[in-house]
């Protein structure tokens, strides 16, 4: 065994090395088991969102799919399935009904179920098949308009079907605006016999590809330059803008909790490596007296260093996906379906973590540890120079860089940076300001409050180090809380238990007033009704939008297709006035929209309303919350300007499971109103919106845990000094009750004061947050300044007391003998 | 061959810069020490004593002049090779014995033999530890030992390296009598049986004078005492 290594299980038995390799552990394990959970739940959500699109991947068509890209896909290895869906006449005895037909392939769908049901208007159960040949899934509202039932016969062009199940919801289709008829699925084999699809027919062709990610994503490089018009790649996440917006966010809370977990683990690192060296230097001086020499003493902490990080790497990595799986389990009766394994290739994470912390902490410190002059050994003050700040630069850098790897960005890494050097500046001045009124306070040494006060300014730079991580910490775990709370909030407040789920279209003025009463008898919650025009804009001040677009690519929203328009006196709910006059003779643009288009107030837009031109200028530009599920629209035109077209009717309503039956029975008297059931998407954000607020609240409880194993290596860092002193003061004659006030006074007031500057730390990192990463409103926290103090003053006490309840109990002897 | 010339020292000076300026500590100092000889360097505190023996063994790099160990230039050496030079010749013991706190007695003893990688250093470390009466606490931490046992216990590491030159700077300061002249004792028994020279500052005349020579530090200044 070399000496190296007799030296390390040497210092090992002393715990020096415990430390540091605890330190590293910390810093694995936590990053590790953030980084595996926040992976698996992407993966999650992923999946979760295949569900609403039925695949991983979509592509959707207006005309047949060419055949190299099945083969293509074949190629690749990936599943695939296809629907073609179209608006078609069913017959049945003597009824006959628009309907939206989807005909799909057997293994429809490759993701989510099918619900249907057996008996009318029933909530279904999720089905893995997919309709037979000769076999037609009707919805219920269908069957209750042709009056037919399960067993009997409907006709699809020149094909009979046979009516197998009550269709409750098709995963694929449930967002498509598109689908407003009643629906019905039959087999793709059937769909020639029937003979309805005729060249100019409008048939919507989709290829759904399911398999890794690697090779979906291979996949769409190649298939998306041979895209023409009319043909879209879609991915689950495009699906419901919401859902991605609320993963989204989570995702940047998730990353935030990394990054802190980051700046935290570093903060382990160094209050570790300084331990070490600071327990080391006599021993390195020692050594050198003996004849070692720097290039043997570097070999030595190098491969120390070397075994320490294989050894920490392994067992934080061991560790970290331990704490994942446990956090999965904690959340699996939480979540509605099973969370995806986690990628072992997210490992390397950890890993990096682990070494670019122990090279920026570490290394430093060991170099100017191996400089230390023999000569201490006769003369304590011939230590080294301290290059400090040097060690800290590159801590920092190290640091920023490890975050920015993180987070694959740099606005996160710079607000927390900035944040890191902001509150190390407050905690000098006002900690200096402060420990030096506790002197001035107290002359004397009688009470423990006295003494306590007075050793905060006797240690001052140590105080000042420490007061800074206790600050930091509490800071971190602040800024989780606070992000956390708003953004559950948020969302709660963005989708309320009886958000509108169902869109009523097509309503002639004629029945609004009928379907009023029927919804009112019903005691069904109903928004306004707004009257609804299509019209396409066709040019901007002047300039055709073909010449402004002449590629069908990047053309903005407002322009790319049909819109509904609506007229309307007051800002409808949700609605929230930026710039003009909502009332002015002119068009009111929603504030994204005209965004993407470039368009400002005083722009003229030409609207092409069923042949007829109209040419409007903006005058108002108006915010929508989509949240509420309101009816709303992109743009809103004065009344003189729509009301002499026809207009049919649109509103929202909220229909409850129980309403579903009756309602629905009701609602087929309209034969003509198109029903939109969103119900299925809501519920499925909903879930994930809980599903997200309890993972996050597990992964905070994490991160404040290695919060406080940190702020425990913190107090222990200085345990020496607190020992002597404590051995010292009792030796003096001081009872150890005496000597427990003392300390509980001196970590009281440290906790005290790093819980205040922290709340002033983290309600300023939420305000940047807040504007820059989560793009929400900034709000002010009370919460926080009433947790910051009351943490730090009994977490850090109670702590602070732990950790030195060896001060109190061991004979001073023992104590004295050992320094 | 009669003696040699273990320590050369031609127009030694050392000048340190601390806050309130610059301060010569020795200035120009001359000697030489033969092999195996005792030397006592005496003087008032503060006059540069132990600064003079951190340079004679290369603890640290003077300011000019130069030092020779057994005719080899030592001072004008860089780091690495004084250490090695160090191990190989220099042995010493300090006033506060400065044992590593998280080894054992005989793994402080064995130290020395370790860096130079001898398979042995156990059983000559055990062996050491014999002479200085320490057979009974080869494991016990140097806070579970009395003073006089953490001095011997230097000792013998001093001594294991089997070093031609042993500096101690005030090895009895720390001490009763009755432990001090225990470890005196040692020193110079040891200084006979293996032909160590002994360099030591002390303050104790009569330790002095038991040496060959004494050597008066005083401002700066080494004069020879010839009594
Ligand atoms: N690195 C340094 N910086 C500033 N002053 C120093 C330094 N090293 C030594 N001195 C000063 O040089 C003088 C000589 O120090 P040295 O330790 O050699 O004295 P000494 O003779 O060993 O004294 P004592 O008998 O008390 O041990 C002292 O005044 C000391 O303060
Ligand atoms: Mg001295």
């Amino acid at each position: 065994m070399s000496f190296t290594f007799r030296l390390m299980l040497r210092d090992i038995r002393s715990g020096d090395l415990v430390t540091l390799l605890m330190a590293l552990i910390i810093s694995v394990s936590t990053v590790t088991s953030i980084g595996l959970f926040i992976d698996r739940l992407q993966l999650s959500f992923e999946q979760e969102s295949a569900n609403l699109l039925a695949a991983d991947r979509l592509i959707r068509s207006d005309e047949g799919i060419s055949n190299d890209w099945r083969v293509k896909a074949q190629d690749l290895g990936l599943q695939l399935a296809e629907r073609t869906s179209f608006s078609t006449m069913m017959f049945a005895n003597d009824a006959l009904q628009l309907s939206q037909v989807s005909a799909v392939t057997d293994n429809y769908p490759l993701k989510g179920n099918f619900l249907v049901d057996d008996t009318l208007f029933g909530t279904g159960f999720a089905f893995n098949e997919s309709p037979k040949t000769g076999e037609v899934w009707v919805s219920s509202r269908l069957a209750s308009l042709l009056n037919i039932k399960i067993g009997d016969i409907v006709e699809v062009g020149d094909a009979e079907f046979s009516v197998a199940k009550y269709l409750v919801r098709d995963p694929g289709s449930s967002t498509s605006a598109f689908a407003i008829s009643p629906r019905a699925v039959i087999n793709l084999a059937d769909l020639a016999s029937t003979n309805v699809i005729i060249p100019g027919s409008r048939v919507r062709y989709s290829l759904l590809l399911a398999g890794a990610r690697d090779e979906l994503a291979q996949y769409e490089e190649w298939v998306t330059p041979q895209l023409k018009e009319g043909q879209r790649w879609r991915t689950p996440t495009q699906q419901g803008e919401r859902i991605g917006d609320t993963i989204g966010r989570a995702e940047s809370f998730l990353l935030l909790a990394g990054t802190l977990a980051v700046v935290m683990s570093g903060v382990a690192m160094a209050l570790a490596s300084a331990r070490f060296v600071k327990r080391h230097l006599m021993q390195v001086a020692i050594l050198k007296t003996l004849g070692a020499t720097p290039k043997l003493l570097t070999k030595v902490f190098v491969q120390q260093l070397s075994v320490l990080f294989v050894a920490g790497a392994l067992i934080g990595l061991a560790i970290g996906w331990g704490m994942q799986e446990i956090i999965a389990s904690l959340l699996a009766g939480l979540m509605s379906t099973e969370l995806p394994e986690p990628s072992i290739s997210r490992l390397w994470l950890g890993a990096s973590t682990g070494l670019v912390s122990m090279l920026v902490f570490c290394i430093p410190l060991m170099l100017r540890l191996i400089k230390i002059s023999p000569l201490s050994v006769l003369q304590p003050n011939a230590r080294i120079e301290q290059n400090t700040l040097f060690v800290y630069l590159i801590g920092f850098v190290g640091m920023y860089g490890l975050m920015c790897l993180y987070t694959n960005g740099f606005l996160l890494p710079s607000i927390m940076t900035v944040a890191i050097l902001g509150i190390s500046l407050l905690v000098a001045v006002i900690g200096w300001s402060i420990f030096k009124l506790g002197r001035s306070l107290t002359s004397g040494a009688t009470s423990g409050w006295q003494i306590g006060l007075a050793s905060l300014y006797r240690r001052l730079v140590p105080n000042l180090f420490q007061l800074l991580v206790f600050t930091l910490i509490i800071m971190l775990g602040l800024i989780l809380v606070g992000v956390k709370s708003s953004l559950i909030a948020d969302w709660q407040q963005q989708l309320p238990e009886n958000a509108p789920n169902h869109y009523l279209f097509n309503v002639q003025s004629t029945q609004i007033d009928q379907i009023n009463n029927e919804t009112d008898n019903l005691n069904i919650e109903r928004s306004d009704w707004y009257p609804m025009v299509r019209g396409r804009v066709t040019a901007v001040n002047e300039t055709s939008v073909q010449e402004l677009y002449p590629e069908e690519r990047g053309e903005p929203e407002l322009y790319e297709r049909e819109l509904n328009l609506t007229w309307s006196d007051t800002l409808g709910q949700g609605n929230e006035l930026v710039s003009g006059d909502f009332n002015a003779e002119g068009l009111s643009v929603e504030q994204d929209v005209a965004k993407e288009a470039n368009l400002s107030l005083g722009d003229e837009l030409t609207i092409n309303i069923g042949g007829n031109i109209v040419t409007l200028p903006i005058t108002s530009i108006r915010t929508v919350d989509w949240g509420t599920m309101q009816p709303n629209f992109y743009l809103i035109l004065p009344k003189s300007a729509l009301q002499n077209y026809p207009a049919n009717f649109v509103s929202s309503l909220f229909i409850s499971e129980a309403d579903a039956q009756p309602f629905y029975k009701t609602m087929s008297q309209f034969p003509t109103v198109s029903i939109l059931n969103v119900g299925d998407v809501l519920k499925q954000i909903q879930t994930i919106i809980g599903q997200l607020s309890q993972a996050i609240q597990l992964v905070l409880f994490c991160i404040l845990s290695a919060g406080a194993l940190v702020l425990l290596a913190s107090v222990r860092s200085t345990l020496e000094e607190r020992l002597e002193e404590g051995a010292l003061l009792r030796v003096l004659g001081a009872r150890s009750a005496l000597v427990r006030q003392a300390l509980l006074i001196e970590f009281g007031a440290l906790g005290l004061f790093s819980g205040l500057i922290a709340a002033i730390g983290a309600e300023t990192c939420l305000y940047g947050l807040q504007v820059f990463v989560f793009n929400s409103e900034a709000s002010f926290h009370p919460l926080l300044w009433l947790l910051g103090p009351l943490i730090g003053v009994c977490v850090i006490s109670a702590i602070g007391i732990f950790a030195s309840r060896t001060v109190l109990k061991v004979p001073p002897m023992l104590l004295l003998r050992g320094l | 061959m009669a003696n040699s010339t273990a320590i050369k020292v031609t127009n030694l000076t050392h000048t340190v810069t601390s806050n309130t300026g610059n301060l010569t500590i020795l200035k120009g100092i001359n000697m030489e020490i033969q092999e195996s000889e005792s030397v006592a360097i005496v003087g008032s505190s503060g006059s540069g004593k132990s600064t003079l023996l951190g340079l004679l063994a290369g603890l640290d790099v003077n300011t000019s002049g130069d030092i020779f160990l057994y005719d080899q230039p030592f001072s004008s050496q860089n780091e690495e090779t004084r250490a090695l030079m160090r191990g190989q010749y220099v042995g010493f013991v300090f006033q506060s014995f400065h044992l590593l706190p998280s080894l054992q007695a005989i793994e402080n003893v064995m130290l020395p033999a370790e860096l130079k990688g001898d398979k042995d250093a156990r059983k000559k470390a055990k062996e050491l530890l014999d002479k200085v009466g320490l057979s009974h606490r080869l494991t016990h931490y140097p806070n579970q030992l009395s003073g006089g046992e953490q001095q011997r216990v230097a000792i013998a590491r001093a001594f294991a390296s089997q070093p031609k030159i042993l500096f101690a700077d005030e090895p009895t300061g720390n001490l009763d009598e009755e432990n001090g002249n225990l470890i005196i004792k040692l020193l110079f028994d040891l200084n006979r049986s293996q032909g160590t020279t002994l360099v030591m500052v002390t303050h104790d005349n009569d330790l002095a004078k038991m040496c060959d020579r004494q050597l008066i530090m005083s401002a700066g200044h080494l004069t020879e005492n010839k009594l």
